[in-house]
């Protein structure tokens, strides 16, 4: 991109270097249908949908479809915005999703450190292997894990009984208070070593000489890990961050929705929840649209702050 | 930058697997669509067409799904091949999973594309509105069983706002007289090994309730093999916390309308949210709460867990529907011959004071006007469907359905009568002896009452003398102590209520399109956070207030306004025909 403004700049003097010439279509046309290929699939798969937003902005009727229902302009973003339910669900997912991403975030790259200290090959795979397992776990699993390890008479209550730390079993899920440790306790549980993956490969690829060049320094094992590790994989850490940024309001649905009750729906509903049930189970699939619209603005917005932050302290950036 | 390049490839690997996810609220619409794949139309490969007599030789199709939750019965089960023989249909029929039936009926709305039957439960009106359904009106008169199956007064209230037709209400037909033995709805739910422990006793109210079960668990804190007995629990897992929150009607002795109270006089709404009845019912659950009596858990379980722990024969009571715990729980316990030790439920008449008349239980039918089995606009062959629903309301289909094989589930006696012996019983709730073999069809339309035989009942359970003959040794017991020969007798039953009953078939279709929707669902909302509350409170009164306050923030009165308005509409309706 930046070479052909480059040129473009130059245009007048070299006339013809400007015009996408026929030699250059035919030498390049593998690529040129490739990436055709994939522009198709964005439009169909990711932009098309969009055209659904429209229905944020209608009284929408499945039977008179997309074409037919009534505009009722911002009406249901008002409807949605003196809900008290639903400033509930924002704070919910917001404080859920920084929640999760600080805890996922700092506890993948302390464990993939961790991991590269291990110098036997064998246990250091054998780790590594178990830890990111529960990755392909799906929530359902892990929530139905959850509850019977924390119920009254599960192991957690059994220890905690045992010795003597409580003399009463605690239930936890009966209290709000505990809902977003454990929401943050199970995403750590299930994606700690397999977000710790990507950090282990970065690591790997730092040249090897500069830990030579450091313990000839006389620099220990947390020198070494504090001035070659940890600079070297500043650059993907970095990156993750700012995607993980962008992904905050996606805190999550199948765990808030399959450990929430009753008594802890207050702190335990998520934007995502809300929409479906206040949009698709009330059939209300409009006020759902605006809720899903409000979500991708905020995320963007958030994305594009966390990337303007990263540019001004000039470190890795997306865009 | 080699090390750069390898991290951004990384990171760019793991973008894309990342973004195709970040479809928001869009990715939910996929769950449910699996269901809806239609198979229309698909010639069974394997028994069927070889000895069919259904004419053609093949044997159609059709998909059915039910927002209620079900088991799936194995593909070669055998009666449903007995069927398709002999009508030339079958139908693979899916259940609800893990969601709610509005939130399954929603997704499958938004995509568009259905099964061949649709059963929509609180989501039936919505199918309606999305113009999902097939009207039903030209069709009805060529299905004779169909048609025979209401009077002409009930076809039209079950008549939409555009007038025509479109569901079939399955439960609601008792065919010549009726035969109930089960008391197949609400009650308060005892162990009998309580009832015998205390040597049998009155229990009438919901004080003696509670004082029997306490007293009975200080005596025997634990079951014969050491397992500690859990006095009383609550079910309170989504739409089933109906176990905690709609006593207060059947206490006041009203039957069950579900949302409200309908004053059969005046023919006035009355909020049983708010009665003192209410306040004392909750008042006695936080006692009982405090004293350890009711299960620390019951807020927390969930449907699954709450089986499993009635299965272990732990639990010595609990409020539920019978159909909600007895075929799943109640299998489990007659399996492990739990009876021995008397771990059977029997429901008890109990009401808030001593004197009322209980309506637990009402004779005759419960027309359920919301909804029932619908055939939708993807459907291909709506005439091929009803003839299907037809045929299996034949009396010798209907029998295959739900007696068997005879000679295998059931045997003819001398006098024509249907007779089970102890091991057919045990056998006929054996799940998979039901996944291979039992196929009920359970919700296509069927008859209760009796067979067209006047000898035998439709179902087993409405049998009376096969009824008691295999009741399980400690429910006899308890039944001769009482002089009783069936559930029905033991909670006493009422004349059907006014032509306004039930008045959940309204509330349950309400959304929040209207004011008085929006009330409802506020009001479930506030009532499944605050109720679990109120009895949890360490200080009853003030969290009786909290809740109050935080119930008429939801603006009831919208709701009850609207059931009055159902209610006097529906009152006029009945008068014409009077």
């Amino acid at each position: 991109m930046s070479n052909k403004f480059k040129n473009k700049s130059k245009a007048n003097i070299i006339e013809p270097k400007t015009k996408i010439s026929w030699k250059e279509i035919k030498q390049q046309k593998v690529l040129l249908i490739w990436s055709a290929v994939i522009v198709v699939y964005g439009v169909i798969f990711y932009y098309l949908p969009l055209a659904g937003w429209l229905m944020a902005f209608q009284n929408y009727k499945p039977k008179d479809g997309l074409w037919h229902s009534q505009f009722i302009g911002f009406a249901k973003f008002q409807q949605l915005f003196s809900d008290i339910t639903f400033i509930r669900t924002i704070r919910n997912t917001l404080a859920m999703g920084v929640i999760n991403l600080i805890a996922t975030f700092i506890t993948a790259i302390v464990f993939a450190i961790l991991l590269n200290e291990i110098a036997s090959k064998g246990g250091k795979k054998v780790v590594q292997t178990i830890s990111y397992l529960p990755h392909f776990l799906s929530w359902i699993i892990v929530t139905g894990i959850l509850h019977d390890a924390l119920s009254g008479s599960g192991i957690i209550n059994e220890v905690l009984l045992k010795m003597n730390i409580i003399d009463q079993s605690i239930n936890f899920f009966a209290h709000p208070g505990y809902f977003w440790p454990i929401v943050a306790f199970a995403n750590v549980w299930k994606e700690t070593g397999w977000n710790a993956i990507i950090y282990l490969a970065a690591i790997t690829s730092i040249d090897p000489s500069l830990y030579e060049a450091a313990s000839i320094d006389g620099a220990g094992r947390f020198a070494k890990i504090k001035y070659v590790t940890l600079p070297g994989i500043k650059p993907t850490i970095m990156i993750l961050l700012l995607m993980n940024v962008g992904n905050v309001l996606n805190a999550g649905f199948e765990i808030q929705y399959l450990l929430g009750n009753g008594l802890v729906q207050s702190v335990s509903q998520t934007i995502d929840i809300y929409v479906l049930k206040w949009g698709i189970s009330q059939s209300d699939y409009s006020i759902g649209t605006a809720a899903g619209i409000f979500k991708s603005l905020v995320s963007i917005v958030l994305i594009v702050i966390a990337n303007q932050i990263a540019k001004r302290n000039g470190e890795e950036r997306l865009f | 930058m080699k090390k750069k390049l390898v991290s951004m490839l990384l990171v760019s690997a793991l973008a894309a697997s990342a973004l195709t996810g970040c479809g928001g609220s869009g990715q939910d619409n996929q769950t449910q669509s699996t269901d809806s794949s239609g198979v229309t139309g698909e010639t069974a490969g394997d028994a069927g067409s070889s000895e069919s007599t259904g004419g053609s030789g093949e044997v159609k199709e059709f998909t059915a799904f039910f927002a209620t939750p079900g088991t799936e019965i194995n593909d070669d089960n055998e009666i449903q091949q007995m069927i398709a023989e002999k009508t030339g249909a079958k139908c693979k029929e899916t259940w609800l999973t893990g969601q709610s039936d509005s939130e399954a009926v929603g997704t499958l709305i938004a995509s568009g594309e259905y099964p061949d039957f649709i059963e929509g439960g609180s989501g039936t009106l919505q199918l309606y509105e999305a113009g999902a359904l097939v009207a039903l009106d030209d069709y009805l008169d060529n299905y004779p069983n169909i048609k025979a199956l209401f009077t002409e007064q009930q076809w039209d209230q079950l008549r939409q706002d555009d007038g025509k037709i479109y569901w079939i209400p399955q439960f609601s037909c008792i065919k010549n007289k009726e035969s109930v033995c089960t008391h197949n709805d609400e009650a308060f739910w005892i162990q009998t090994r309580v009832l015998k422990w205390a040597d049998y006793p009155e229990v009438k109210t919901m004080d003696q309730y509670f004082d029997l079960i306490e007293a009975y668990n200080e005596a025997n804190p634990t079951m014969e093999d050491g397992t500690t007995n859990i006095p009383y629990t609550i079910l309170c897992d989504d739409w089933r916390y109906f176990c905690l929150e709609n006593a207060p009607q059947f206490l006041d002795g009203y039957p069950n309308d579900g949302s409200v109270i309908v004053d059969p006089e005046t023919l006035k709404i009355v909020d049983y949210n708010t009665t003192p009845t209410a306040k004392r019912y909750f008042q006695k659950l936080n006692e009982e709460y405090k004293k350890g009596i009711v299960d620390p858990e019951s807020f927390t379980q969930t449907y699954d867990e709450y089986i499993a722990k009635l299965s272990t024969g732990r639990v010595l009571g609990m409020i539920d529907q019978w159909w909600d715990f007895a075929y799943t729980a109640g299998d489990s316990i007659r399996q492990q011959g739990l009876d021995a030790q008397g771990c059977n439920y029997v429901p008890l008449p109990i009401t808030i004071e001593e004197g009322l008349t209980n309506q637990w239980h009402n004779s005759g039918g419960v027309l359920n006007v919301s909804s029932g089995l619908a055939i939708t606009v993807s459907c291909d062959d709506v005439e091929g469907a009803l003839k299907f629903v037809d045929d299996l309301l034949s009396q010798d289909l209907h029998n295959l359905r739900f007696w068997g094989v005879e000679g295998v589930d059931y045997n003819v006696l001398d006098n024509g009568e249907f007779s089970r012996t102890p091991e057919q019983v045990t056998q006929s709730a054996d799940a998979a002896y039901k996944a291979s073999h039992l196929c009920t069809y359970s919700y296509f339309p069927q008859y209760s009452g009796m067979s067209d035989d006047g000898i035998n009942a439709n179902k087993p359970e409405g049998q009376p003398n096969e009824f008691y003959a295999n009741l399980q040794a400690d429910v006899k017991e308890c039944f001769d102590a009482y002089g009783v020969q069936t559930y029905v007798e033991m909670i006493g039953t009422s004349e059907a209520p006014g032509a306004w009953y039930p008045m959940w078939s309204y509330s349950n279709t309400l959304t929040t399109s209207t004011p008085g929707g929006t009330a409802w669902n506020r009001m479930g909302e506030i009532k499944h956070e605050y109720l679990p509350k109120v009895v949890m409170a360490s200080d009853f009164e003030s969290g009786w207030s909290e809740y109050m306050d935080a119930y008429s923030s939801c603006n009831p009165q919208d709701f009850l306004d609207e059931m009055q308005a159902e209610l006097d509409k529906r009152m006029e309706e009945a008068a014409k025909y009077n």
